[in-house]
């Protein structure tokens, strides 16, 4: 084990409820954020072997690997969705009332706004407060610091105002 | 709105979501079925391997293992690798066949099956790998050697035990960050991570090693300080060893923060004070933490000549507790007896009978890999003479039901 690269043990330890939480903001369901944690950490588990610290970190790594699995899981939902909506011939369906008024427990429905918020301010928001520097932020997203910071400050504009528009 | 009101507000929504973030978590109890899974995922030959280096690693760690219990130990081992093997992995350390040892106790109800916060736990291996552990230590140490043939059991005492329910208490493996950190707070620094360590530190007067859990026999996370010649004995006039042990411990910030008992042995050198660790049931009271041979443990000084030269204790880790059921006091001394040898009329010395006649709640380690427990059992005691010598003979079974436990 090179010395740089901490037990995989520790790193579970360490990222599995951040990991859960980043996926919970992009998912908005606790289930749905269980599969895809689940499948994230195995996929990292089998992948340690590969993982090279001086490239990246390893908090880096495992939320490129959290960010990848979301978005699976969001084509796989698309796809579903759509065989779904052409089988049954029905609309999208309306969220239940009563759910949403359980959701409006404060920080429950704040992670469920952030699920709302477009895909880019969606990860901007999640992996800043997951953990990642701005610096982090921008090379899973594919840009500068700069401008992960300018996204995810229009992400926290974004963010309030739906908040405000909620009564939240 | 104004510019720096705007900005009040975002900083207000940053720190929402700091503590949104903070506080989403998973269930309890789907770190350690992810960790399960993801064990059960890797090639059996990988899985296997690790069973074998925790073999040896534990064979390295007890120099003088006698050659039964290594041969002992290669049956469990063999049951840990088909364990291993059968993808019930690092959770499933503890659990083996439900009728070893005898220790058969009622059938679950279904009615009244419920696991606690936890799920099923792993059931306490005790020494020889069976589910219950019976020892007998002399009663007089000098010049007397344990006894371990076999008895006649029966039980002679009164056993009422009013609740239903224990606590179970769980931990998270200590990990070398944990372990620097201890030494840190002591100003010790690291020197090395030997095999079967944490880490081994210096400080100015002393060495300190720590230690996370052992599998077998089963041993908490400990820390050990090895005095060096530069240590200086401990001044303070009139105090008992107890007294020198606490200014020791005060001295290192190192004073139990749990519930416990004091009992010194001033029978030879060094004088060895014990801090037994208890642990609270409610509706019961305080029960010692034993090792598999009835043994309570928790912290230990040992003073020679006033000098502290060495002092192991628990190492403190976060412990968190949940209720769960226990069997009767009927069937835990049902349990108890079964360890009564069969009669054997034409053997050529006759089984002593030993009349048991005590009973506690304990409570005794069961690791368990990323998290272990400490769990509630029943250690049942009685006297016996062998050759003019008296012994205690101890017998321990699990408390918790067989519904709540691995099988």
């Amino acid at each position: 084990m090179l010395a740089d690269r901490p037990p995989f043990d520790d790193l579970y330890r360490e990222y599995l409820g951040r990991i859960y939480a980043y996926v919970r903001a992009q998912v908005g369901g606790s289930a749905d954020a269980e599969d895809i944690t689940a499948q994230v950490f195995m996929n990292a588990y089998q992948a340690y072997a590969r993982f090279e610290a001086r490239n990246t970190t390893p908090a880096a790594w495992l939320f490129r690997i959290a960010r990848n699995a979301t978005l699976d899981h969001f084509r796989a939902q698309g796809r579903r969705d759509r065989l779904r909506r052409t089988i049954e011939r029905q609309p999208v369906a309306e969220e239940d009332p009563a759910h949403k008024a359980e959701e409006r427990i404060q920080y429950r429905a704040l992670m469920a706004y952030v699920a709302g918020l477009p895909e880019r301010q969606r990860d901007a928001i999640s992996l800043r407060h997951s953990g990642l520097s701005f610096d982090e932020v921008g090379g899973l997203l594919g840009c500068s610091e700069d401008a992960a910071k300018m996204l995810y400050h229009r992400a926290l504009k974004a963010l309030r105002e739906v908040a405000q528009r909620e009564g939240v | 709105m104004s510019e720096p009101e705007e900005e009040l507000e975002l900083q207000a929504l940053q720190r929402q979501l700091d503590d949104a973030f903070e506080t989403t978590r998973p269930r309890t109890g789907f770190e350690d079925e992810l960790w399960l899974r993801m064990q059960s995922s890797r090639p059996a030959p990988s899985r296997l391997r690790d069973a074998f280096a925790g073999f040896f690693q534990v064979i390295r760690e007890v120099p003088a293992v006698p050659a039964g219990a290594v041969a002992v130990l290669l049956v469990v081992l063999i049951g840990v690798g088909t364990v291993a093997l059968s993808g019930l992995g690092r959770h499933g350390g503890g659990a083996n066949s439900s009728t070893a040892g005898g220790a058969n106790l009622s059938a679950p109800d279904a009615g009244q099956l419920y696991a606690g916060n936890f799920g099923r736990v792993p059931t306490p291996m005790f020494n020889n790998g069976a589910k219950s552990s019976t020892s007998a230590q002399p009663t007089a140490v000098q010049g007397a050697s344990g006894y371990s043939g076999p008895v006649q059991l029966t039980w002679t005492g009164k056993f009422d035990l009013t609740i239903s329910t224990a606590p179970v208490f769980r931990y998270r493996e200590p990990s070398t960050n944990e372990s620097d950190q201890f030494a840190s707070a002591l100003g010790a620094v690291l020197r090395t991570r030997p095999a079967g360590f944490l880490g081994s530190y210096q400080a100015s007067d002393y060495t300190l090693k720590v230690r996370g859990t052992v599998q077998s026999p089963p041993s908490s996370p400990a820390y050990f300080i090895f005095s060096s010649l530069s240590m200086p004995p401990v001044e303070a006039a009139g105090a008992t060893p107890q007294d020198l042990a606490d200014i020791f411990l005060a001295q290192h910030s190192l004073q139990p923060q749990w519930s416990y008992t004091v009992a010194v042995d001033s029978s030879s050198d060094p004088v060895k004070v014990r801090y037994q660790r208890q642990f609270q049931a409610p509706g019961y009271g305080a029960a010692y933490l034993v090792d598999v041979n009835g043994e309570r443990y928790g912290l230990e000084v040992d003073l020679s000549a006033n000098r502290p030269v060495l002092a192991s204790g628990l190492l403190p880790v976060s412990i968190d507790g949940a209720d769960y059921k226990i069997v009767s006091s009927d069937d835990a001394i049902h349990a108890a007896l079964a360890f009564s040898s069969p009669a054997q009329p034409a053997a050529a010395t006759p089984i002593p009978s030993v009349q048991l006649n005590q009973a506690e709640l304990v409570y005794v380690l069961v690791p368990a890999g990323n998290h272990s427990f400490y769990e509630p059992a029943f250690m049942f005691s009685g006297k016996l003479q062998v050759n003019g010598q008296t012994y205690v003979k101890r017998i321990l079974v699990p408390a918790i039901d067989p519904s709540q436990r691995t099988p």
